[in-house]
């Protein structure tokens, strides 16, 4: 192009030393005229029609108001029944699983095996406390309990006794946790409902500690209140059934 | 001259100093381009090993606010995006579009400084917005939203001389391949740019069709851009390394169109089952799978041009480069498909295969390509050779099983994650074990990004070296192999 011009005359010195990069390129070539083979061809329809199946259906009719095409194909609940309603997860089981990681809010005083520490934090297992009314039991969760207590027989007197951890928690934790207290190292007791702990919320607001004495006339009253029918409705509490 | 040489040589020789004046004449932005590009690249992957560090140990790096991984994840995929692939990408697109139009860069050039010095300060600043909390939580777009005009205008001011440039051309048929791609790229970027950003900065409560915008901007980046500056790359590349023509015309038309057509189509497969009209996913999964024609038709081009010649993969660095980014792409568009239909995405959506798929088009598919036109221009432009065939050996060896680890590792954990959330069985499990069970992969990632991370020290180190004119002192071109000694170099440069 613009060789014609005189200070374009090439001087080989030069490029070897500068341009030697430049001078050992190859040519540029026109492309080849080969057609598109066959088998393009061939596997460019298959791919077609795999992409053309992600119309169809998917597409909702086009409409601007289907935003979900996989509703068609519902699949089986795999979950395991509850007794009572036939749908959803058994209550029980539920709470009981819930319960157990709520429960390291409590761990860290009574311990992971609910024993307690002798002299210091009182146990749940076996504890009349946990097992007795469940009126009681929320009370103590909710609002905290001070001063001496006698439990299974021992004298517990923790300095500054028990928080009142349950207010910090929603009523479906604490009644979880709870449940979950109550059928646990050998515990057996009915489920407390989140309606319950509501109940109790609802009835007493008062912002001290329990102690003891205040809480004798709690002792065997269990809230009223409906509890699922299921395993965590007696007493004992049967193995989940198997998934339908 | 001691004799008169004939009008052939005459004419070769003039050709020579033709290109020799089209080098000179883009060499200050090409070298700029490419030498911040590779410091982007060099802390983009040091971002990428502390956010996978932080994917296994939050406590990593204490509590500091600016150095969460919310914040570190963002500001390396923006650092890989605009940092390095679309600037280096720029540098590429330069020089291949003044070299196969035979124009010079004719003024102008500071203006492509200031420009590009624009460009980086926009993205220094975008990337300190994202680490302070100024993120917009915008996939790819995380930059807080004053950057955009001003990468817009930078963007455009590189853009326009190639247009230019490609007007002014002499344009035989079938010689222009991999200008179509550059010059597509030239205009596609600044469209899907523009487009999401206005319609997701200006456009107040888009509400979820504001996620389907965003998810098509980050494909349309990676298909309009990424794709076909790295397919133009290695349609100019491998027929340069390799002396002989394009395969077949035919394809090469075929795949540009098909790109041209489905690319734009893609993206709201990202959502598929999630609340867009369906019919939006539908169409991306449609065109995400139809990208498997223009893809493979490139990729088949690509190999019946490189047939005969694999002895040069083993010898010159770019073939080399270039031949793993093309052997790359094939595979990159089974994975988009993979991840595009609806049968396979139910399961690969919102997991780790979609990093993994992200990664292996920026850096395996799209920087290979780069990197092989790197290895190729600075020499010409620099005016010496590399300097060592160990680090180029380093730098691709520790990139390919670096990129290949990331993406097989983010994949499995993808498939394994997804499907164990999907899983009806795993009803009882809570989300937080399946995350849980992807840890040893997040190990692999941060390890392989740690692998990356050296031989992009090297890299840039090797690159500035050369930019500041330390290279070697030669007219042989650095070569990988020296097995072949009785092969004649210049054949191989």
């Amino acid at each position: 192009m613009s060789a014609t011009s005189p200070s374009f005359q090439p001087d080989s010195t030069d490029l070897d030393r500068l341009h030697s990069a430049v001078k050992r390129e190859k040519v540029d070539q026109q492309a080849g005229r080969e057609p598109v083979p066959m088998l393009v061809i061939f596997l460019g329809v298959i791919v077609a029609v795999l992409a053309g199946g992600q119309l169809g259906v998917m597409t909702g009719g086009w409409s601007f108001k289907t935003s979900n095409p996989f509703h068609f194909a519902a699949a089986p609940d795999p979950r395991p029944k509850g007794l009572d309603d036939g749908g959803g997860a058994d209550p029980f089981q539920t709470a009981m699983k819930k319960g157990a990681s709520g429960y390291a809010v409590c761990g860290g005083c009574h311990q992971g095996n609910g024993n307690g520490i002798p002299g210091q934090f009182p146990p749940l297992a076996g504890s009349e406390w946990v097992l007795g009314g469940t009126e009681r039991l929320v009370r103590v969760a909710q609002h905290g309990l001070v001063g001496a207590v006698t439990v299974k027989g021992q004298g517990f007197n923790t300095p500054g006794g028990m928080q009142p951890f349950g207010a910090a928690m929603s009523a479906g934790d604490l009644a979880n946790v709870l449940t979950y207290v109550r059928n646990t190292w050998g515990n057996e007791g009915t489920m407390i409902t989140k309606e319950m702990v509501e109940k109790v919320r609802g009835e007493e607001k008062r912002a001290q500690q329990w102690t003891e004495a205040d809480l004798k006339p709690f002792a065997d009253k269990n809230v009223p209140g409906d509890i699922p029918a299921g395993p965590g409705a007696t007493a004992a509490a049967a193995p989940a059934p198997a998934a339908k | 001259m001691q004799t008169t040489p004939s009008s052939a040589d005459l004419d070769l020789q003039a050709d020579n100093l033709r290109r020799a004046a089209i080098d000179k004449s883009v060499k200050g932005p090409v070298l700029f381009l490419f030498l911040n590009g590779a410091f982007w690249l060099m802390a983009s992957t040091i971002l990428g090993v502390l956010a996978a560090i932080k994917l296994v140990s939050p406590s990593f790096l204490g509590d500091c606010q600016f150095l969460q991984f919310g914040r570190l994840q963002p500001t390396h995929i923006n650092a890989l995006v605009y940092g390095w692939g679309i600037q280096a990408g720029l540098g590429v697109m330069l020089w291949i579009m003044a070299r196969r139009s035979g124009q010079e860069l004719k003024g102008g050039k500071s203006l492509l400084y200031v420009a590009g010095v624009f460009w980086n300060i926009a993205v220094t600043l975008g990337l300190l917005g994202i680490l302070l909390g100024g993120s917009t939580s915008m996939q790819w777009l995380e930059m807080p939203r004053f950057v955009w005009p001003i990468l817009l205008g930078s963007f455009l001011v590189f853009a326009w001389p190639m247009a230019v440039m490609f007007g002014k051309a002499f344009r035989p048929e079938g010689f222009m391949v991999s200008t179509w791609y550059i010059l597509g790229a030239c205009f596609w970027f600044p469209w899907i740019f523009l487009t999401a950003n206005v319609c997701l900065h200006c456009i107040p409560s888009l509400g979820a069709l504001a996620a389907g915008i965003n998810a098509w901007y980050v494909h349309g980046v990676i298909f309009l851009f990424f794709t076909p500056v790295a397919i133009g790359s290695a349609y100019y590349f491998i027929p340069k390394i390799t002396g002989r023509p394009i395969a077949s015309a035919e394809l090469a038309k075929l795949g540009f169109w098909g790109l041209a057509v489905l690319a734009g189509w893609t993206g709201m497969q990202t959502y598929m089952g999630g609340p867009l009209p369906s019919w939006m996913p539908s169409i991306g999964a449609l065109t995400g799978t139809l990208l498997l024609i223009p893809v493979g038709v490139v990729g088949l081009n690509h190999h019946l041009t490189t047939l005969g010649s694999h002895s040069l993969v083993a010898t010159s660095p770019t073939l080399r480069f270039t031949f793993l980014g093309s052997l790359l792409l094939p595979i990159t568009g089974v994975i988009f498909a993979l991840l595009s239909n609806y049968s396979t995405g139910v399961n690969l959506q919102f997991t780790h295969a979609g990093y993994g798929f992200q990664i292996i088009a920026i850096y395996g598919f799209f920087s290979m390509c780069v990197f092989g036109a790197i290895y190729y221009i600075v020499p010409r432009l620099a005016g010496c050779e590399w300097l060592s065939v160990r680090l180029i050996r380093n730098h691709f060896w520790f990139s390919t099983y670096g990129i290949g680890a990331i993406v097989v590792t983010s994949l499995v954990a993808g498939l394994q994650q997804g499907g164990d959330l999907n899983n009806p069985e795993m009803w009882d499990q809570d989300f937080m074990q399946l995350a849980l069970n992807s840890r040893p992969y997040m190990v692999a990632r941060a390890i392989s990004w740690a692998l990356i991370t050296w031989s992009n020290v090297w890299f840039l180190i090797h690159l500035m070296l050369m930019v500041a004119g330390l290279g070697r002192r030669s007219s042989a071109p650095t070569l990988l192999h020296s097995a072949h000694d009785d092969t004649p170099h210049a054949a191989h440069a």
